[in-house]
C-alpha cells in the first residue's frame, strides 16, 4: 500500500532543516580536475552554479549524463553522491569507479570537458543535535558521501571514527583524504592491509561509543552491519542511517523505478532517500 | 520565441462539447511525470500543453519488486507494476491541486475488468480539475489471462464504450503496439466513442544478465521505451492517422524537435514525451520553443498545416497494411 502523504516533494525533502537550498535543475558543468584514487577510481572535480557548492550536504547527489551529445547510449543519467564540495572554488568532487559503461566513460573525462548534470537531488544524512560521537562505515566507493560527512562534522567539533573496507589495500582511501582528527581503521578482504575480513567485523566495539552510525556501501555490507550492530544496541540506540543505491531513471520521484521497501511502503530512493534509517527498511 | 504569429493550439476532442483544448501540442506522458507536482520545481509545468498522470487503478498497488528498470540500447525497459494510490487515493489528493493549475491534467486509468474502467471513469467525471481521461488498454506489465485488452479490437471497443457511457469528459484511448492489427483497434475505439487516440504504449521486451543467467527485471519482462522504438511508433501513428477521423496523439522515443516533427508529419495532432523527460526534463518546454521557432522559420502559421504532411496524397504508397509486401517490393526495386 502506498500512502501518498508520505511522499514529499523533492523540494521539501532537500531542505531537511539544513537552511536555504538549491532547487534541482539541469546545468552544464566543466571538469576542472581528475585525480587517480583508490586503485582504478578517480576523483572528478567539476564546477557547479553558485551557491550549490555551499548548500549541498552529505547524501545529496547529482545525475550525470555519461555520453556524448547526439548519442543515445547509455540512455539514462548516472547518480553520484558528493565526495567533497568547495564553496569558495564553486566546485564539487565525485568519486568515480569505472565498472559499467557510464562510469567508465565518466572516469575517462579530462579537464575542460563539459558535462550535462541534473541536481542537486536526494536527502541527507541527518545529525541529531545532541550527537557527539559518530561512527562511519564505508564499503568501497560507498566511501564518497561519508568523506563529505566526516569533513562537515569534524569541522563542527564532533568525534568521528571512520571504518573502511575494500577488496584489497589498493582500493582503500588514503588517510590524507580524511580530516586529520578522524580515527581511521581499515579492513581488506585479502588481508593486504588492516583487519583481514569485513569492515563490519570492526563495528561491534564502537557501537556503545557511537551516538549515531552512518553507512554507505553495497547491500550485503548492510546486512552484515545489522548483524554486527543489533546485538549491542539498547532501545534501538544508536540509530543507524544508510544510503541505498538503486538503478534510477528520473531522479525526481516520478518514475518509481528506484524504490526501497520500507515500513511506510515503497519509497523512492531518489527523493525520499537515498538515506534511510536502517530500521525503516524491510530487508526481506 | 513567442512572437504570437504561430498558432500552436490544438483541440484534442473536437467532437466533445467539453473540449480538450491545449495551448500547445507537447504533453508529458503517463508514468514519466508522476502527478505533475514531482516536476514542479524543475520544469515550468504550467507551460505544457498538458500532462498525463501515472496510471491509476481501481485499488492501490505497491507495484513490482526491484529491479524495475533496465537500460537497453537507445532505450529502457520498465516493469514498475502500476504502483499508485488507487482511484480513491488519487481523488483525495490531486483534483483539488490540479483545479488551480492552468495546464490541463489528464488521468490515465488502467484496470483488469471492464466494470472497473467504468467505475473509475464515473468517479473522475464528478471531480474538478480533470481535463480528460486516457484509457490504458495496453499495459503490458499486468497479465490478464495472458492477453491484454489492447491487443483485440473488440475488447478495446468494449472498454471504450463502458467509459464513454459514464462520462462526458474527453476520452483518449491509448493503444498497444502489441495489437495484431493496430488500425482495426483504432477504428473500433473511434467507433465506440473515443474522442482521441494516443499511441504507442511500450513494447514488451526483456533483457538477461548473462553473469547471473537471470532476467535483469524482477518481473522478467518489461515495457520498452525510448529512441529504440521510435520508427515503430512513427509507422503506427502514420497508419492510424491515415485511417481515423479523431485526433491522434503520437509518442514513442521523442527526444528532440526533429523527432516531434516526424510524428506531426505522420499525422499526430499532438505528441507525448516520456522517457526523454527522465534524461532532460527541460526539453519539454525547450521543445515548445523549438517547435514555434521552426514553424515561424518555415513560414507555417498553424501547426495543423504540417499534421499528416507525410501522407502521400497521390496514393502511391498510402496504404501500409501489408508491410511485408512493401519490404519485398523495396528489396526487389533496390
Amino acid at each position: 500500500m502506498v500512502n501518498l502523504d508520505l511522499i514529499p516533494s523533492a523540494y521539501t525533502e532537500i531542505v531537511r532543516g539544513e537552511g536555504p537550498t538549491v532547487r534541482p535543475h539541469e546545468f552544464a558543468s566543466e571538469v576542472v580536475a581528475v585525480e587517480p584514487v583508490m586503485g582504478d577510481s578517480v576523483l572528478l572535480t567539476m564546477t557547479v552554479p553558485s551557491p550549490m557548492a555551499a548548500e549541498v550536504r552529505s547524501g545529496h547527489f547529482v545525475d550525470v549524463l555519461c555520453r556524448l551529445d547526439g548519442s543515445y547510449d547509455p540512455l539514462l543519467r548516472r547518480p553520484y553522491s558528493f565526495f567533497r564540495a568547495d564553496s569558495r572554488a564553486g566546485t564539487v568532487t565525485l568519486l568515480v569507479r569505472p565498472f559499467g559503461r557510464g562510469s567508465t566513460w565518466l572516469a575517462a573525462r579530462t579537464p575542460g570537458t563539459i558535462l550535462d548534470v541534473l541536481g542537486p537531488l536526494g536527502n541527507t544524512y541527518d545529525i541529531a543535535p545532541r550527537s557527539r560521537n559518530l561512527l562511519m562505515v564505508a564499503g568501497g566507493v560507498g566511501v564518497a558521501p561519508l568523506v563529505m560527512l566526516a569533513d562537515q562534522t569534524v569541522a563542527r567539533g564532533l568525534n568521528v571514527t571512520f571504518l573502511m573496507g575494500s577488496a584489497d589495500a589498493a582500493g582503500l582511501l588514503a588517510p590524507t583524504l580524511l580530516p586529520s582528527a578522524v580515527e581511521y581503521l581499515v579492513a581488506t578482504d585479502d588481508g593486504s592491509k588492516g583487519h583481514p575480513g569485513y569492515v563490519t567485523d570492526l563495528v561491534p566495539e564502537y557501537v556503545r561509543w557511537a551516538d549515531q552510525i552512518f553507512a554507505c556501501g553495497p547491500e550485503p555490507m548492510y546486512r552484515s552491519l545489522r548483524n554486527a550492530v543489533n546485538p549491542h544496541r539498547i532501545a534501538g540506540k544508536p540509530r543507524v542511517q544508510l544510503s541505498m543505491e538503486r538503478t534510477m531513471a528520473c531522479g525526481l520521484g516520478a518514475c518509481l523505478g528506484c524504490v526501497v521497501e520500507t515500513r511506510h511502503g515503497m519509497q523512492t530512493s531518489c527523493v525520499q532517500g537515498p538515506v534511510y534509517d536502517m530500521d525503516e527498511i524491510l530487508w526481506g | 520565441m513567442a512572437d504570437g504569429s504561430v498558432d500552436l493550439s490544438v483541440d484534442l476532442a473536437p467532437n466533445n462539447p467539453r473540449e480538450l483544448r491545449l495551448a500547445n501540442p507537447v504533453i508529458a506522458a503517463s508514468g514519466c511525470f508522476g502527478y505533475g507536482q514531482e516536476y514542479a520545481n524543475v520544469v515550468d509545468v504550467q507551460r505544457l500543453g498538458a500532462f498525463v498522470s501515472k496510471g491509476i487503478t481501481p485499488r492501490p498497488r505497491s507495484g513490482n519488486p526491484m529491479p524495475r528498470i533496465a537500460e537497453t540500447p537507445a532505450g529502457m525497459l520498465n516493469a514498475i507494476g502500476l504502483q499508485n494510490p488507487g482511484i480513491d487515493g488519487f481523488v483525495r489528493k490531486y483534483p483539488k491541486l490540479w483545479q488551480h493549475w492552468r495546464v490541463p491534467g489528464i488521468v490515465n486509468i488502467s484496470a483488469e475488468a471492464v466494470e472497473d474502467y467504468a467505475m473509475m471513469a464515473a468517479i473522475l467525471d464528478e471531480q474538478p480539475g480533470i481535463a480528460g481521461i486516457e484509457v490504458n488498454v495496453s499495459c503490458p506489465n499486468i497479465a490478464r489471462g495472458g492477453y491484454c485488452f489492447g491487443w483485440d479490437a473488440g475488447m478495446s471497443a468494449e472498454v471504450t464504450r463502458a467509459v464513454r457511457d459514464v462520462t462526458t469528459l474527453p476520452v483518449i484511448v491509448k493503444l498497444s503496439p502489441g495489437a495484431v492489427d493496430i488500425v482495426s483497434v483504432a477504428l473500433a475505439v473511434e467507433d465506440a466513442g473515443a474522442d482521441a487516440i494516443s499511441l504507442i504504449n511500450t513494447l514488451v521486451g526483456m533483457t538477461i544478465d548473462v553473469k547471473s543467467r537471470r532476467p535483469v527485471l524482477a518481473n522478467a519482462t518489461g515495457g520498452l521505451s525510448g529512441p529504440a522504438i521510435k520508427p515503430i511508433a512513427v509507422r503506427m501513428v502514420y497508419q492510424v492517422a491515415g485511417a481515423v477521423r479523431v485526433p491522434v496523439i503520437g509518442m514513442g522515443g521523442i527526444t528532440c524537435l526533429d523527432d516531434a516533427l516526424e510524428f506531426f508529419m505522420a499525422g499526430a495532432s499532438a505528441i507525448q514525451i516520456g522517457t526523454a523527460i527522465f534524461v532532460h526534463p527541460g526539453m519539454l518546454t525547450r521543445l515548445i520553443d523549438d517547435l514555434e521557432a521552426w514553424l515561424a522559420k518555415e513560414g507555417v502559421r498553424s501547426l495543423s498545416e504540417i499534421v499528416g504532411a507525410a501522407h502521400d496524397r497521390r496514393g502511391v504508397v498510402a496504404d501500409l497494411e501489408e508491410p511485408d509486401l512493401m519490404l519485398e517490393a523495396a528489396v526487389a526495386a533496390g
